[in-house]
């Protein structure tokens, strides 16, 4: 009997065996989950033009057609007041989010200067005892 | 200051409170022990999800206990005015449901990892100004004790299994069916469970299923891994959300293998209820989930060196001898009836009981 201990090992080996002859062999996978340590420049822009979806109007109890029915007659009868609001929230996010991409831009073109400005330094000799 | 005479009284605070949310669960799951206990009290939530019986919990802003009384806080992400708990007299319990790194969610919904973010300090504060506090695993105990929390124990998730429904009483008919529970979230990498799946599937079982239960984090995560999944085993992985109880012990009652291949994990209450319907279990052992299998799961190698720590044709490996090996399957059924009796619902509820009648103790 294979021990859930040894089945590892079993496994391991089974997978080494198994690849050898050519086996296992991965094709590029179309989504890996990423990690991050702030939010990328790009889904900044992408999330400051906002479009909400009309489907997530809809009521959660049992019987709740009409009042999804309702929500979104509702939603279309003050369609353009809506609009109006969201476009106002899109155009700030927009430049909010440009604003904060050309901060970044800068401070990494200042980065890049500074390190320049410490090679040159060490080049002349500056640090140097 | 309550009379001696008086009975106990304890509220809880939860976070957040949804109609499919677990730690809503372990808070409905205590005050059925409360009550049964002679501890009546209130149960308010920050935030109520639609669908959530406003009855079972009031809203924060109208939560008012006397100086007294206790309150447990059952806590599991930032949520404005939990703050007011730190200005209150009463005795307080913090328990630490964990919280998720941040850096998991920027990509994909990056209210949640402002949520995470700011969840870090909070529950610092909170544990640190609070009478007690308890991680639901060892694991989320040392956060707690890292963060300067006083007199931090374990009280893990309360599993009722009378609950879940009787398990599968021979093994399961029909193709391979590997199943993963758990919310569709970047932590819980359901992307490697596609992934290793699509492996085992092409390599030793052409007609395997995967099911993956779990409300989506975002929309846009769930299509993303929906067009994974049709990429590499096209039409057969099932996305399930919102099961009601007795289609979930069905799910567990047709799997042929639990796996679990989360990078991040407080407890994860599926591994047990897949020890409680005797599916067997591969799992990776981070976070608390090492803890929580003990030796009763096929645990994943840590790989160094590889992109995701873990080498995929082994999990594919291991699945096969968790499907194939019948005897191994009996062994680990076995060992995680050893798993459910470290967790029983009665010996958690001592614990509890224990913390919480410690909160009226005099100081």
């Amino acid at each position: 009997m294979t021990s859930p201990e040894d089945a590892v090992e079993r496994a391991r080996a089974a997978a080494a065996e198994a690849r050898k002859r050519g086996a296992y062999r991965e094709e590029q996978p179309s989504f890996e989950v990423e990690s991050a340590t702030r939010i990328g420049d790009w889904r900044l822009m992408e999330w400051a033009m906002i479009e909400p979806d009309p489907s997530l109007a809809r009521s959660t109890r049992r019987l709740g057609a009409p009042i999804t029915w309702f929500k979104r007659g509702l939603l279309r009868l003050l369609r353009q007041y809506n609009d109006d609001i969201i476009g106002q929230q899109s155009r700030f996010n927009a430049h909010v989010a440009a604003h904060v991409t050309s901060l970044d831009d800068r401070v990494r073109a200042l980065e890049r200067e500074a390190a320049a400005r410490r090679a040159h330094g060490r080049d002349d000799g500056e640090t140097s005892p | 200051m309550r009379h001696p005479r008086d009975r106990l009284r304890v509220h809880q605070v939860l976070c957040a409170a949804g109609p499919v949310d677990a730690v809503t669960n372990q808070g409905l799951a205590c005050r059925a022990l409360f009550d049964a206990w002679g501890w009546p009290g209130d149960d308010a939530a920050a935030v109520t999800a639609p669908g959530m019986r406003r009855r079972a919990m009031r809203p924060l802003e109208s939560f008012d206990p006397p100086a007294g009384d206790a309150i447990v806080l059952h806590y599991s992400g930032y949520a404005r005015r939990l703050e007011r708990l730190l200005e209150r007299p009463n005795p307080m319990l913090v328990i630490s449901h964990n919280i998720t790194p941040a850096s998991y969610f920027w990509a994909y919904q990056p209210i949640e990892g402002l949520r995470c973010s700011l969840a870090v300090g909070q529950l610092a504060d909170l544990a640190r100004s609070a009478t007690a506090a308890a991680g639901v695993s060892e694991f989320n105990a040392a956060e707690l004790r890292d963060a300067g929390a006083r007199d931090v124990s374990v009280i893990p998730v309360l599993v009722d299994r009378e609950r879940l429904g009787p398990p599968a009483d021979r093994p399961p008919p029909g193709p391979p069916t590997i199943l993963f529970v758990g919310r569709l979230a970047p932590h819980k990498r359901q992307d490697l469970v596609i992934r290793a799946f699509a492996l085992y599937r092409r390599e030793h079982a052409p007609d395997a299923r995967l099911v993956l239960v779990g409300t989506p984090l975002a929309q846009r995560f769930e299509a993303s891994l929906r067009g994974l999944a049709e990429q590499l085993a096209p039409g057969a992985v099932t996305f399930e959300t919102g099961l009601p109880a007795e289609r979930l012990a069905d799910r567990f009652r047709s799997a042929h293998a639990f796996l679990c291949l989360s990078e991040h994990e407080g407890f994860c209450i599926p591994l047990l209820e897949a020890f409680h319907f005797g599916v067997p279990v591969i799992a990776r052992p981070a976070g608390g989930i090492g803890e929580v299998v003990g030796d009763a799961a096929l645990r994943v190698p840590q790989v160094d060196g590889t992109a995701n720590g873990i080498d995929l044709a082994v999990v594919a490996e291991l699945l096969r001898l968790a499907v194939e090996d019948r005897e191994l399957a009996a062994e680990l059924r076995r060992r995680g009836d050893g798993r459910l009796e470290a967790y029983a619902h009665d010996r958690t509820a001592a614990r509890l009981r224990k913390a919480v009648a410690a909160l009226e103790a005099p100081a």
